[in-house]
């Protein structure tokens, strides 16, 4: 069997891809190893409307909460600052399983052909094999996920070092959609999401997501931190979620999952060689000040599924504003989750608000010898900025 | 909370195939002397343990991260992703 274009992976960069090329007329297959879209996704997860509406139609998208608050805190050991912010764009808090089914309903609705329940293991030229057997598609979209094994036995990009990778590790608790509202102080459909940067017992970035009837929780870490402090990835878990137990209390675990996140990416890896392109995370595009993976997915997915060439692909995410981003974010991430710096950038920014609010700065002469470094990040965050 | 407890809301079809394996166990052994088994603390399934003097792999344990072959200091482990819709299905993600 041939076809035009060949998806591997139907998350959101692979349905991205397969929507965009089947509204364009072609001939789209997707293979997708999870029982069903979805089914081995793991993000916070926090959306931004209008990046998803840059490719779907978003009306009837499945969300959990519109989220009226974004918490920003900033823990040490000893202690704690807490910034609230009421986003002036619209985010949504989603479950996977529902989100990534719907974006893989678009790109079937739009005439591609979804087969889950296989995994590819190899490609040689325009041949797709997988372990039922073997299909023929001119472009070939790997959309493959963080654990990007096809992209790597191509030689379009290496695997990941453990100082590139944080390790996310997360539960999500239910109850009903009235507790939750309840213990958030919540009105309909309003959500909440908090992103939490501590430096303590190791530097990592969490995040507690509301949905409609529960709650997430999670943390992340480099893993050369936790390999280093041998700390395990629960144990991180478990201290990280200490101070908000109250939050769930009574709630039941209903599930516990874990992903990497790739900090590395475009353009050291290569976007596309030949017929063959790569998309999502397998490119190592998710945003590391943000945590956003889904937009970049999408967005990457969508240029590779219109892409004419792989010159015309490569420059078009170059152009992209969302893909932009990303790539000028990771020098600053890179500086800013070294352990000494975040917790320099904890402490300072407790230090400073904490004086402030008592009404005496002189503390803050401690970071004096800071100054240099705090230069530098101010400079790579204008790199970021434009 | 223990980790059996967080294992326990998940639910996993098993491949009788295991998708992950090791390559060579004598690289395990002198990893473990000089290395400690790094894929050991970072797993956060508990898949490795190392008894008997061998590094066991409890592959139906696994989250499917790919936290381990990062770490592993001698790309001993082959990773592959479980067969025919096997391995984890997650509700939540």
């Amino acid at each position: 069997m041939k076809f035009d274009v060949i998806v591997v992976g139907a998350g959101p960069a692979g349905s991205a891809a397969a929507y965009t090329a089947a509204k364009n007329g072609y001939k789209v297959l997707i293979i997708e190893r999870g029982s069903e879209p979805g089914a081995k996704n793991v993000s916070g997860a926090m959306i931004r409307d209008s990046v998803i509406s840059k490719v779907f139609e978003t009306k009837d998208m499945p969300f959990e909460r519109i989220v009226k608050n974004v918490r920003l805190i900033f823990k040490t050991k000893e202690s704690e600052t807490q910034i609230t912010v009421k986003p002036k764009e619209k985010l949504y808090t989603v479950a996977r399983l529902k989100f990534d089914k719907w974006l893989s309903q678009k790109a079937e609705s739009s005439g591609a052909l979804l087969v889950t329940k296989t995994a590819v293991t190899g490609i040689e030229g325009s041949k797709v094999i997988t372990e039922r057997g073997e299909v023929e598609g001119d472009k070939i979209v790997l959309a493959e996920g963080a654990n990007a094994l096809l992209s790597m036995s191509l030689g379009l990009r290496r695997e990941l070092k453990s100082d590139e990778t944080v390790l996310g590790v997360k539960e999500v608790y239910s109850s009903t959609r009235d507790e939750v509202a309840k213990r958030f102080n919540l009105q309909g459909d309003e959500g909440e999401s908090w992103r939490i940067v501590t430096d303590y017992p190791i530097p990592s970035a969490g995040f507690i997501y509301t949905y409609k009837d529960s709650v997430a929780i999670g943390v992340g870490s480099r893993v050369d931190e936790l390999t280093q402090r041998n700390l395990r990835p629960f144990e991180l878990l478990d201290k990280f979620k200490e101070p908000y137990l109250d939050l769930v209390k009574g709630f039941s675990l209903r599930e516990y999952s874990a992903k990497i996140i790739p900090e590395q990416g475009f353009p050291t890896f290569k976007p596309c060689e030949g017929n063959i392109y790569v998309v999502g995370d397998a490119l190592g595009l998710v945003d590391p000040l943000t945590f956003d993976g889904i937009g970049p997915a999408i967005i990457s997915g969508s240029l590779a599924g219109k892409a004419e060439s792989c010159e015309s692909y490569s420059k078009s995410l170059y152009e992209s504003k969302e893909i932009l981003k990303v790539i000028r974010s990771r020098p600053l991430t890179h500086e800013l989750l070294k352990s000494e710096n975040l917790s320099l950038y904890v402490h300072l920014i407790n230090d400073f608000l904490t004086s402030w609010a008592q009404g005496d700065l002189s503390n803050l002469k401690y970071y004096k010898s800071s100054l240099g470094k705090i230069l530098k990040h101010l400079v790579l965050g204008l790199g970021v900025i434009e | 909370m223990r980790i059996e407890e967080r294992l326990y809301t998940l639910r996993y079809k098993r491949d009788e195939k295991p998708h992950l394996e090791i390559k060579d166990q004598s690289m395990c052994n002198m990893c473990h002397e000089k290395f400690g088994s790094p894929c050991i603390p970072v797993c956060p399934a508990n898949v490795y343990s190392f008894s008997n003097g061998k590094l066991v792999v409890s592959y139906e344990n696994c989250l499917e991260c790919g936290a381990c072959k990062i770490v592993c200091p001698f790309n001993n482990i082959i990773w592959r992703y479980p067969r025919y819709g096997l391995g984890i299905s997650l509700r939540y993600g």
